[in-house]
């Protein structure tokens, strides 16, 4: 009797939390939804077959998609040496997550400003290209597909890097040494007990970039240029150049799907490669 | 020539030297137990010749070789850890098959191999499963056949059996030693557990501050310890001075006690075992006799443990129940003369 009292007095503390996300996030989301999908108290899938048809829609969808993936894959890279170092080797753990997260204490309107000034015309990067004589003239770096995953790989590298971090901290060392010991180097090792073990916090991760991607405004609203629109720049192009709510709402609805389907696949293929993590 | 050889080893940090001109031999076939408290070296030593450090100084040879600086996939060493650290994400097949696989042993032969393991160490049938579906005790056996199917030229141990209850420990031990002297391999052992290492091994090595203070079979070690330290570590709890005066081996009291097993020199530093100090009623005369006076009684089971005041110190007795003293009451000790042991001073 105490007991089931109990653990109504459990439910209770997840109340708050669950009455702020339904009336400010599934609500909002459920009408949305609904808007994109009635026209006046018909249903219709006219919004999305207008936006499926739509060369330009395909071609800003395409876009989103491949930045996102191409950024994730970029973050995974640079982001596992980086978490295996700081998790085997640093003998200064601290210092060296502080620096590895710094870059999210300033804003992404800061962030990509930066860039603008290193990756501009008379930017350290062409004047480096140039001096080196690699190049006659600077090179357009600003304003396209280049410099947008250059923002998007900055942005979001500290939140791989911290997924990896937590998994690897909790490999063992002796896994590492077992494995020498029967006969791996270390790159073998690394290959075939490190990284397995290390992909649920790769999946975290990539789930964390790739949705951060999708959904980031300001980084391609910066860093790109008209030709080059997101689906979140489209989303505001839609909602308030051409104020067109029910076609921005379908487009936002497409972002929310892609995101979570694409965020699934990430999940199979994790348990593909390590079946016993949970 | 022996097999393994550590030659003048230093390591540990400027700050911490845990080895410092460290020794130790190791003949071909012996199964050798590092003993000695947590902190005295015996994992470094151990860590130095699996390979997973470096010392700072000295040389390492095994078999005639100097493998100082062989890097630790290539010296076929097979490595027990205390965590066992299987591979989670492995079935027990692939956790005892990794060692073949990184020396590209064709499939057949793997696999033969490693079910020859299994059988060997009890788990047929649970090649299937994965660590996390063992206990503890099935877990340890995966860890040994893994580290034993790459037929190693050495196994080394470090406190295996440390995470395993009394009972099963002391299974463990016994099936460890069997294996050990079918496949006749040597083995090199840590362990801070003094009955399972002398339960185990041919010669143990205790070790005290980095350095080893002896080096014997285990019935040698128990019946003549070099050092104090090593006495305290097999039992002996008595301790008192002896000096030769005129022939006689005297206390400082002046009482001269005979010894059986005599040493050379003239300043020594006596034990006996607690077991091994009979009691006697009264203050009674004799040879080798002591009297004094019950200070404490401590009821132990099969036995009684007095503290017993004498002349010389406190000694710490145990005997039978057939005669009890009361606190208080005055005893007269005996030190039979094939008891005690002499470590000179």
């Amino acid at each position: 009797m105490m007991n089931g009292l109990r653990k109504r007095m459990w439910l209770l503390l997840i109340l708050p939390g669950a009455f702020f996300v339904t009336v400010f996030m599934l609500i909002p989301l459920f009408s949305i939804l609904l808007s994109t999908l009635f026209s006046e108290s018909t249903f219709t899938l006219g919004n999305y077959g207008r936006l499926v048809q739509s060369t330009y829609f395909q071609q800003v969808f395409g876009r989103s998609v491949r930045l996102s993936l191409l950024s994730t894959l970029l973050c995974a890279l640079l982001g596992f040496p980086c978490a295996y170092y700081i998790s085997r080797y640093s003998k200064r753990k601290g210092m060296m997550m502080a620096l590895a997260v710094f870059p999210m204490f300033t804003s992404p309107v800061i962030r990509s400003f930066s860039w603008m000034v290193i990756l501009g015309r008379k930017g350290i990067v062409n004047q480096f290209l140039v001096g080196l004589g690699l190049f006659s003239r600077p090179q357009s770096l600003l304003y396209n597909e280049f410099s947008m995953t250059v923002g998007f790989v900055q942005l979001f590298l500290p939140q791989m890097i911290l997924s990896l971090l937590g998994v690897m901290d909790s490999i063992p060392e002796d896994l590492t040494e077992a494995a020498g010991s029967l006969g791996a180097t270390r790159f073998v090792a690394f290959l075939r007990i490190v990284f397995p073990l290390s992909v649920s916090g790769l999946v975290t991760g990539a789930v964390l970039v790739f949705t951060g991607c999708m959904t980031a405004y300001t980084t391609p609203q910066l860093l790109g240029a008209t030709d080059t629109q997101v689906l979140s720049t489209m989303v505001y192009q839609y909602a308030m150049s051409l104020r067109d709510w029910v076609q921005a709402s379908a487009v936002a609805m497409v972002m929310i799907v892609v995101t979570m389907l694409i965020s699934g696949i990430f999940n199979r293929l994790s348990r593909k490669i390590n079946p016993m993590a949970a | 020539m022996a097999l393994l050889e550590l030659e003048h080893i230093t390591a540990g940090y400027e700050k911490n030297i845990i080895l410092r001109d460290f020794n130790l031999k190791v003949e071909r076939g012996q199964f050798v137990s590092l003993l000695g408290s947590s902190g005295c070296g015996k994992t470094t030593t151990l860590r130095l010749i699996a390979g997973f450090s470096q010392p700072n100084e000295g040389r390492i040879v095994f078999d005639g070789k100097d493998i100082t600086h062989v890097p630790l996939h290539r010296r076929n060493f097979g490595f027990v850890f205390q965590s066992y650290a299987l591979f989670p994400h492995m079935t027990v097949f692939d956790n005892v098959a990794f060692g073949l696989k990184m020396r590209k042993v064709p499939k057949e032969e793997m696999k033969r191999r490693v079910m020859e393991m299994l059988a060997l160490v009890d788990l047929t049938g649970f090649e299937g499963r994965y660590p996390r579906e063992m206990s503890g005790g099935q877990r340890q056996r995966v860890a040994l056949a893994r580290a034993m199917v790459i037929r190693p030229d050495l196994m080394l141990f470090d406190e295996p059996l440390s995470n395993l209850d009394a009972k099963l420990r002391v299974k463990m031990r016994v099936e460890i030693r069997r294996i050990q002297q079918e496949l006749g391999f040597t083995a090199i052992y840590v362990t801070h557990d003094q009955e399972e290492c002398f339960a185990i091994s041919d010669q143990v090595a205790i070790m005290n501050g980095g350095v080893i203070e002896q080096m014997d079979s285990p019935a040698h070690i128990f019946n003549s310890p070099n050092t104090e330290f090593i006495a305290r570590f097999v039992g002996f709890e008595n301790f008192f001075n002896l000096t030769r005066r005129g022939g006689a081996l005297q206390t400082e009291s002046g009482l001269a006690l005979k010894v059986t097993r005599e040493v050379s020199g003239d300043r020594f530093r006596a034990c006996i075992r607690p077991e091994d100090v009979v009691l006697y009623p009264g203050d009674t005369q004799g040879e080798n006799r002591i009297e004094g006076e019950v200070l404490v009684t401590t009821f132990l089971g099969r036995n009684i443990q007095y503290n017993v005041r004498t002349a010389i110190g406190e000694f710490v007795i145990r005997a039978g129940q057939e005669q009890a003293y009361s606190v208080g009451s005055r005893v007269s000790l005996e030190l039979s003369a094939n008891k005690i042991i002499l470590i000179r001073s």
